[in-house]
């Protein structure tokens, strides 16, 4: 891992990591279960479906990964909401105009026409990049795999063709989504250097000092890794939160089981019809 | 029947004689009515018997025989048939008109007055001639001329029309037995020394040939009766038996009776079935000897399954072909439609409104489907079973996704792809796939189109454009209005057709290569970078 000569800085916390473990799982197994579905035609395609126990218990899975994503994404939202509310900390993930700056510092960095890369903070634009793009992409996928899971309480309300076009969308983005992972994550964390603060929350020296050189600084300045509250006031927000969480996490959780049991969309067995089918002619044909 | 066609020389005689005959027909001309006795030519009253004498009044004669009973026989005979006779004149060793009407002196002209009180008196009378060269008559087994009813010579063989020893292997000379056996009823008396006799003699077996047997089956009104009352016509109708598949009117190899009714003895051996369908049972066997190929096919068929779970009524190959009367099966192509109609009746009145049955009902069209495009022909496969269900998209694409087929009817190939495209296909194609006999609940192409009762599209009443929602929620029961636009209907998405779903498209084709394409050139800018730096490194280092 992390050279033990080389010095680490804390990054995330236990809470960022859970949440970063259940987006990996359920997005891989979102996609593995998804694209098979979306290029059925391809022998690969066949050959997962096949492996997964064929198409139906491939949607099962899909399913249950969606409602895993979906419950990470309400952990966040709440976990976001502590620390705005509770902890009162800055909205880092918000795009600045520095972060264009940054970015075009980069290329330029890049391609050497400057000597000197940007010296980023905490979250840099390749981050915020990747963060807003999940944002984006659960979005979608979520409001388009409900209306495709419920297509016909989706249709009370909505005209029909939404369903065919949440299905392209829905599409579409997982093969976006995938693609982003593949060539901007794996590369960034993986490829160039293995990122280990995912799963350590720690960032070696090296790599603050290339990614994020100001929150470097910060930390070498003696600023704390996140901001200090004394205790009774902490105590007598988070009280506040917990109820509020509570309130709210549940209305969320059984809004998602109401969301996700919503309808009986067809039949499950086509009905046998009988009939006689004997019934020879009085008179022969001609 | 004229003078020249004789061959005796040209004598004096000859010339005597046809004088004489002009006379005698001058006689008939002037004095019509019974002739025998009054024809009196005034000369030569002596002049013995020729054949060319009696050729020329017999030869064209509306006289007859008056018996003192009533009875009359006319006195013409017919001359050619006389000539290819046994003993006609084209025949080894003809014999002449004396040689039989003996004595010679009765035959004088005028001939002397006939004595037998009536016909059969003189019928077994005159046929007492034949065993003055016969002396060994056959087929004793026919009561003699010392019984009151007695069977004699001419009355199988004939007179002047003697059948040639040949004829008797054919079916001609059975039609003579035919004749009062069959068609009259006279029982056989001994049946048991006929059959050697026959074996033997007349008819041995390798001989018949389909006259044969039809000088019987031919006749009309013959019926099999069996044990448990059932009865079926054992008559064969000679045409419908030669214009058949097998029969000798076509092109086909075509068949004799024996070649299917073999080691037929005769008498017949009495029928083993106890019922019509027994015995239709126990026949259609035959057909596999020759057809082997199509009888296995029809063992594994719905048919031949049902027919092992012991329904008797199950069709076996003569109930859809025929026995006797098999004509091309596929001719006209309705045929093949009407053919299952005979047990499916109402499976075929829905077929016959379908878009499919009625063009081939009333234009005989080539190119839709009859019954056996979907189900096959003699492999018919159990439409019921899951399996069926799964591949049966394949089977409407075999028409339906065949770009020249149907771009003569203007019907778009698309339908299959998008078919399969689609939510419902992917998956049915999916089983096919993995395990096409594992049920599904998605819908095929005849959930929604119908199975029998297939209608154009936009039929303003059965078409499925008019009954689409009706038809979604036969699976989705809480389905409205909205749904079924939720099917594409077998459009690929355009601005016409699914706008929404074309501009989303659209938009992530734009969306997805940019949002890459941009990721990817942040990359290649990093990895340029470390190249470069690394590069740098190295040469620094040296």
């Amino acid at each position: 891992m992390s050279q033990p000569s080389s010095p680490t800085y804390p990054r995330f916390r236990v809470g960022a990591r859970v949440e970063h473990a259940i987006l990996m799982v359920s997005f891989t197994i979102l996609a593995l279960t998804g694209l098979p579905q979306k290029y059925v035609q391809a022998p690969i395609s066949v050959a997962l479906i096949d492996l997964l126990g064929g198409i139906e218990q491939v949607r099962i899975i899909h399913r249950a990964a969606a409602f895993l994503l979906v419950v990470g994404t309400v952990y966040h939202l709440l976990t976001s909401a502590y620390r705005f509310f509770v902890k009162h900390e800055r909205m880092q993930m918000l795009p600045t105009f520095q972060d264009a700056r940054d970015l075009w510092d980069t290329i330029r960095y890049n391609l050497g026409l400057i000597p000197r890369p940007p010296r980023m903070a905490k979250f840099n634009f390749g981050e915020k990049m990747e963060y807003w793009a999940v944002v984006w992409g659960t979005a979608i996928m979520v409001m388009t795999g409900f209306i495709l899971w419920n297509p016909i309480a989706s249709t009370a309300v909505l005209p029909g063709q939404v369903i065919p076009a949440a299905l392209t969308a829905h599409g579409a983005e997982a093969v976006l989504a995938v693609l982003s992972i593949l060539i901007w994550h794996f590369y960034n964390v993986h490829l160039k250097h293995f990122n280990p603060s995912m799963f350590s929350g720690r960032l070696p020296r090296h790599q603050m000092e290339e990614e994020h050189a100001l929150e470097l600084a910060r930390l070498e300045a003696g600023g704390h890794p996140w901001p200090e509250l004394s205790l009774p006031v902490l105590r007598r927000r988070r009280q506040i939160f917990i109820v509020l969480s509570v309130i709210v996490g549940g209305l969320m959780l059984a809004g998602l089981v109401w969301a996700f049991t919503f309808e009986e969309t067809a039949i499950t067995t086509i009905p046998r019809v009988t009939r006689e089918i004997f019934v020879p002619l009085g008179t022969p044909a001609p | 029947m004229s003078p020249e066609n004789g061959k005796s020389p040209v004598s004096w005689t000859a010339v005597t004689v046809c004088i004489v005959a002009l006379f005698g027909l001058a006689a008939w001309v002037l004095w019509p009515g019974p002739v025998i006795a009054t024809a009196a030519p005034p000369a030569q009253t002596t002049h013995p018997p020729t054949d060319l004498a009696c050729r020329l009044c017999h030869g064209d004669s509306t006289g007859a025989v008056e018996f003192p009973s009533g009875e009359s026989l006319p006195v013409q005979i017919d001359l050619a048939a006389l000539d290819a006779s046994a003993h006609g004149r084209q025949a080894e060793t003809p014999l002449e008109c004396r040689s039989c009407h003996q004595p010679a002196d009765n035959f004088h002209v005028p001939h002397a007055p006939v004595t037998a009180a009536d016909l059969r008196t003189f019928q077994i009378e005159q046929s007492a001639n034949c065993t003055r060269c016969h002396q060994q008559p056959h087929l004793t087994i026919h009561p003699g001329p010392e019984s009151e009813a007695p069977v004699v010579c001419t009355d199988c063989h004939g007179s002047h029309n003697v059948l040639k020893a040949e004829t008797w292997r054919t079916g001609e000379g059975v039609a003579t037995c035919a004749n009062c056996h069959v068609e009259r009823g006279v029982e056989l008396n001994n049946a048991d020394e006929l059959k050697t006799l026959i074996q033997h003699g007349l008819f041995s077996s390798d001989r018949i040939n389909n006259d044969f047997c039809l000088a019987c089956h031919g006749l009309p009104g013959r019926t099999l009766t069996f044990a448990n009352g059932d009865s079926k016509s054992s008559t064969i109708e000679a045409g419908a038996l030669h214009d058949s598949v097998h029969g000798v009117n076509n092109s086909w190899q075509s068949l004799e009776c024996t070649d299917c009714h073999e080691n037929y003895t005769f008498p017949h051996e009495p029928v083993k079935a106890a019922s019509l369908r027994e015995y239709s049972l126990e026949r259609y066997l035959l057909c596999a000897r020759c057809h082997e190929d199509k009888y296995e096919l029809t063992l594994d068929s719905t048919h031949g399954k049902a027919l092992d779970e012991g329904n008797m009524e199950a069709a076996v190959c003569t109930d859809c072909h025929g026995a006797h009367d098999t004509p091309p099966p596929a001719e006209p192509r309705e045929r093949i439609s009407h053919t299952c109609q005979k047990c499916h009746s109402t499976i075929f009145d829905e077929y016959a409104t379908s878009v499919h049955g009625e063009a081939l009902l009333s234009e005989s069209n080539p190119d839709v489907p009859t019954c056996i495009e979907c189900h096959g022909v003699h492999n018919i496969s159990d439409p019921t079973t899951n399996l069926f269900r799964i591949r049966s998209p394949q089977l409407c694409a075999g028409c339906h996704a065949d770009g020249e087929l149907m771009a003569e009817y203007e019907i778009s190939t698309d339908v299959f792809e998008t078919y399969v495209d689609d939510f419902h296909g992917t998956t049915v194609t999916l089983f096919e796939q993995q395990d096409p006999t594992v049920e599904t609940n998605k819908a095929v192409c005849y959930d929604c189109h119908g199975v029998h009762n297939i209608h154009q599209p936009d039929d303003p009443q059965a078409g499925i454009k008019a009954n689409l929602l009706a038809t979604c929620q036969q699976c989705h029961p809480d389905a409205s209005e909205n749904f079924p636009d939720a099917w594409t209907s077998h459009f690929r998405p355009s601005l016409e057709h699914n706008p929404l779903v074309f501009l989303v498209d659209q938009f992530y084709v734009v969306f997805v290569p940019s949002v890459v394409g941009f990721l990817t050139l942040l990359v290649l800018t990093d990895v340029y970078r470390r190249l470069r730096v690394r590069a740098q490194a190295m040469r620094s280092k040296q």
